[in-house]
């Protein structure tokens, strides 16, 4: 025979269908957007990860001042150095072991070499001027590609490749932005075109125009297809670019580096031979166009996690507090149950069978809608930012865990925590509803108030555990309230506060210290002041809320060499015995102290630094570590007089472009909160507004169990003649007032918690800055939580009012 | 003659310490032959109901035993205390305490679903007039109705004995009269043993044996030879 209790689960379900509608749809709703973020999330990098292999991404780039003969591709092929001395002594260069020493020492050449064969692909573009109004002035730089290119293709997002000689494809980022679509007929070189295509190529994922760009532009920079024999009639200059692929693939980071710095030393010694200049080399681990949206969109989901363990912590404490609730009203029937020989665990079982059928069915839907409805508002969140591929669902293994497994097993011990813990208790103490531990045995004594309000005083003293109750939910609100409300007010402070945080307003960083003809890279600017940095990593493993499909495991840190007297950091000497000072924001980000030791360890090399911290230097705006320029030279094995760039007041004009690698402004410092905004700014917005229902739906849970909980006693306050209206202001008034205080008080305990989870997030993040809140914002958590109450409290006064009498009658014992 | 089934030895019971001690058994001892109707008689705080739990598997006492067919009650534990009420006891409350969101029927049910030997539920239905009810849920039954249900489900279990703890202390005097021929009927139809504990001296008249108590002890143990049926009652 099946147990007949199970029978109750439906008709619960049923005639409490406004209470579990209240979790699901949290539930549901909570589940489906992170379900949401994480199916886009994964499908996204899926997306991003298949394309690589699907459209052949290079695995490094050079672009030769003409194009390749044929033996120099057979040469580069092979991936040997070719004999350059020999080729100076072919030339008859009375120099040349000079003129190989110089070129040796420039390119690391006498250092053993390994051969990395590769195959090579051409893979030539042109810099076109666009017009994509046709008023007949240039709108963009287009970097117009062939469409019989085998390597770094494109996916298409909508239409198709060009099949004839007047159509193109053009990047589907750019075009949004500049409002492109297919069908629209544009100039490109002076040529119209007509758009079939909105694409996105495996290789400019960004639109950086130069690797040394900090910021892509989206805006002034389009990348496009056309067909051989359009791109052959264009009219500017080929650039010969190549594309390389290693016939091994190196499997790391370590022997990416160390593969490309062998190519380097072919590719530099070949082209020596055959009397070729190379223009540009880019290993393709180090090219922004195809890493920055990759490593955002991985670094991305610290928070989802955020918001999915709040999640958790809330639906497990409403269940918390319903299934005790549930318990209580029920102790007869336990109480009769166990006493004809249910056993405890039959009843344990009945009573958790209830929350898990909830939290499976609000998973499932959850799930379903994070599959469908709310995977689109991460995809379209990335699609904003990025010229991403088109987007490829995918059964995402993490979204199953963190909003299905996790919240089940959670449910499931919480639950099993609470109904074994008051099912401990004999039937008898059941069928006596005698469920609380200790009870006082005298009446506290009250002030000579009015009755009335001594009544108050006496049901806010009878429900002080239901209160104590409330006041956990209230703070997890706030705690939510604070998130909702601090995260723009953090990003719009530090976006705010940045140029104050700057040590020097402009920072050039350079491609080398010497020019290409070996000469030191000076500057006439007054301010100008040395520098050197090297990037290092900090592993910050302690911190990780999401294992595997993310990098996000160590912070990238910029390790400064300063000027001794530098007029822009002030390291007071403190690093003269070899220590190092760290930049506020990393103390503050890791918990570093002075006298503590760090280890920093090279992105592409097999190379750990151990530094003892011996002072702190007040800088929010990075992640850095300063010493002085001796320790930095010794550190790094630099030489005398060696440099990495300048630090500037002034905007320095007397140093060639094609020398510096980048200028470092404010808007560097503000990129992580740039990154914060594109990626969770439109979802936090949305969160607010869902926040103030999610509020009154959770204080309508609570409200509902005080209620519930005194409806015998409210059924006999009716009896005796009390008015519904009186009733009500018995207990409206001391859960309004408790709501009130338990607010105030919420909000400093949610502040602080959130303080501290901050903390924990910016550790998933590039950066740090610090948690931030107006004081609008403050009045306005609270405000919200209040006018959520505002409306339960109506709803409480009708529930009041429909209790019947014989709810006192019926239950006498 | 029939051999004794129930057994109950020196039984004591006390509530609190110190000066608020309380003994509310002060030494207990009597026997119940099986499918006896036996009912124990005596005032308020006379410790009828402790005895009841007590012998009921869900209470303990301090000194003295409780023996079932042999079993004492007192070497068992937690789970063969359940395993014990579970096959071999029905009780009925003076609430009802029905579980509100099944109907009759499955009230009924979650009784049969314990037992190994149950009633037919029909049957049973039938027996206690409530076939007409049988998918009405407890709130749309009148009081006498909602504890014929709550006795249906402790007669389906078959049990050897049925606990009565002042079933018709909540009922008006036709209904309980109605209630005390359900139980006699299932006493003389289905052989259970029958202990009940009630305050009211008229039901003394229906039993086969009565046991009075008061302050704790048994003051009369008495069995009944003039025995009339539960419809001859008057008080």
């Amino acid at each position: 025979m099946k147990n007949p209790l199970i029978k109750r689960i439906p008709r619960e379900l049923k005639s409490e269908w406004h209470k579990y509608l209240v979790i699901m749809i949290f539930m549901v709703v909570m589940i489906g957007v992170i379900s949401g973020m994480y199916v886009g999330h994964d499908g996204m990098l899926e997306a991003v990860y298949s394309g690589r292999e699907t459209l052949n991404l290079e695995d490094g780039s050079f672009e030769l001042s003409e194009e390749a003969s044929a033996e120099l591709l057979k040469a580069l092929g092979t991936g040997q150095m070719a004999d350059v001395r020999q080729h100076f002594i072919d030339k008859g260069f009375e120099t040349a072991d000079k003129e190989w020493a110089k070129t040796a020492d420039r390119y690391h050449l006498d250092e053993p070499h390994t051969a990395r064969s590769v195959k090579i692909y051409e893979n030539f573009y042109r810099n076109e001027e666009e017009d994509c109004n046709n008023d007949g002035k240039a709108d963009a730089t287009v970097r117009i590609f062939s469409s019989d290119s085998k390597v770094n293709m494109a996916s298409f997002n909508e239409g198709r490749a060009p099949e004839s000689d007047s159509e193109i494809a053009v990047d589907r980022m750019h075009a949004s932005n500049v409002k492109i679509k297919l069908g629209d007929v544009i100039k490109v070189g002076g040529k119209s075109f007509k758009v079939v295509g909105l694409l996105s190529y495996v290789d400019y994922l960004t639109l950086h125009e130069s690797n040394t760009d900090l910021m892509f532009d989206a805006f002034g920079f389009d990348v496009a297809m056309v067909t051989p024999k359009a791109f052959e009639e264009l009219t500017s200059r080929i650039h010969y670019n190549y594309a390389f692929k290693y016939d091994k693939a190196p499997e790391d980071k370590v022997a990416k580096a160390e593969y490309s710095g062998d190519f380097l030393k072919a590719l530099v010694t070949c082209t020596v031979v055959h009397d070729v200049e190379i223009k540009s080399y880019l290993p393709e681990y180090l090219r922004q166009a195809s890493n920055f949206a990759v490593s955002d969109i991985e670094g991305d989901s610290a928070g989802a996690a955020i918001l999915c363990y709040i999640l958790i912590g809330v639906i497990a404490f409403i269940f918390a507090v319903t299934i005790s609730n549930t318990i209580d009203r029920e102790s007869a029937v336990i109480g009769t149950l166990r006493a004809s020989g249910y056993s405890k665990t039959e009843m344990v079982v009945h009573y958790m069978t209830m929350p898990l059928v909830v939290t499976v069915l609000g998973a499932i839907i959850g799930n379903v809608l994070g599959y469908t409805l709310f995977k689109d508002i991460a995809k379209n969140l990335y699609y904003e930012s990025y010229s991403l591929p088109p987007f490829q669902s995918v059964w995402s293994r993490t979204a199953l865990v963190k909003t299905t497994v996790i919240p089940l097993v959670l449910m499931f011990f919480i639950n099993l925590f609470v109904i074994v813990k008051k099912l401990q208790l004999s039937p008898l103490r059941f069928l006596r509803h005698d469920l609380v531990k200790s009870r006082r045995t005298k009446a506290r004594r009250l002030p000579r108030w009015s009755f009335l309000r001594r009544f108050r005083l006496r049901v806010l003293f009878q429900n002080m555990p239901n209160y104590g109750i409330l006041a956990f939910g209230v703070i997890f609100i706030e705690l939510m309230m604070c998130f909702a409300f601090g995260l723009p007010d953090s990003l719009d402070h530090y976006a705010k506060e940045a140029p104050g945080m700057m040590f020097a307003e402009y920072q050039y960083m350079l491609m080398d210290s010497r020019d290409a003809d070996g000469k030191t890279i000076e500057t006439a600017e007054n301010t100008a002041e040395r520098f050197s940095a090297e990037t290092l990593l900090y592993p910050k493993q302690k911190a990780s809320f999401r294992e595997g499909m993310g990098s996000g495991q160590d912070e990238s840190v910029t390790v400064y060499g300063i000027a001794d007297n530098s007029a822009y950091v002030s390291l007071d000497g403190k690093t003269k015995n070899g220590g190092v000072c760290v930049s506020s924001a990393f103390a503050k980000k890791f918990g570093l102290k002075e006298g503590q030791q760090i280890t920093l360890n090279a992105e592409y090399e097999n190379k750990s630094y151990i530094f003892t911290i011996a002072g702190i230097v007040d800088y929010e705006g990075g992640i850095a570590v300063f010493m002085d320029t001796e320790g930095f030279n010794a550190a790094f094995g630099r030489e005398d007089g060696d440099f990495s760039g300048y630090f500037s007041r002034n905007e320095i004009t007397d140093i060639e472009a094609k020398n510096i690698a980048a200028i470092i402004t404010k808007n560097d410092i503000i990129k992580v909160t740039n990154q914060l905004d594109h990626s969770m700014g439109g979802i936090v917005r949305v969160f607010k507004y869902a926040l103030i229902v999610m509020t009154a739906a959770l204080i309508y849970l609570l409200a509902k169990i005080i209620i519930e909980r005194n409806e015998q006693a409210i059924s006999m306050a009716k009896i005796l003649g009390f008015k519904n209206g009186e009733i009500g202001s018995l207990y409206i008034i001391p859960t309004a007032l408790v709501v009130i205080a338990v607010s105030i008080l919420g909000f400093f305990a949610g502040y602080g918690l959130m303080i501290w989870v901050f903390k924990l997030f910016m550790l998933k993040m590039d950066g740090y800055f610090a948690f931030y809140m107006s004081v609008p914002s403050m009045i306005l958590s609270v405000l919200y939580l209040l006018i959520g109450y505002a409306v339960v409290s109506v709803l409480d006064y009708l529930r009041i009012k429909h209790i019947p009498m014989d709810v006192a009658l019926k239950n006498i014992e | 003659m029939k051999e004794d089934f129930l057994e109950i030895r020196d039984l004591k019971k006390s509530f609190g310490t110190g000066e608020a001690r309380q003994e509310v058994l002060r030494g207990m001892d009597f026997t119940v032959k099986k499918g006896e109707f036996c009912v124990l008689l005596g005032p308020s705080g006379s410790g009828k109901s402790t005895l009841l739990n007590i012998i009921g598997g869900i209470d303990t006492p301090d000194s003295g035993f409780v023996s079932i067919n042999g079993d004492k009650l007192e070497e068992m534990n937690e789970k063969q205390l359940t395993l014990y009420r579970r096959k071999h006891l029905g009780y009925v409350f003076q609430m009802y305490n029905l579980i509100p969101n099944l109907n009759v029927k499955e009230n009924i049910e979650v009784g049969a679903y314990l037992s190994d030997r149950p009633l037919d539920v029909e049957e049973v239905l039938t027996t206690l007039g409530l076939q007409e009810h049988k998918y009405k849920y407890p709130n749309q039954l009148s009081g006498g109705q909602q504890q014929r249900v709550s006795i249906g489900r402790a007669v389906v279990k078959n049990p050897d004995i049925l606990m009565c703890d002042e079933p018709t202390g909540a009922l008006d005097y036709k209904t309980s009269k109605e209630i005390l021929a359900l139980i006699e009927d299932c006493n003389k139809k289905y052989g259970n043993t029958v202990i009940m504990v009630t305050h009211n001296e008229a039901i003394k008249n229906m039993a086969d044996h009565v046991i009075k108590l008061r302050d704790g002890i048994v003051r009369h143990n008495d069995i009944n030879t003039e025995k009339i049926t539960a419809a001859e009652l008057e008080w």
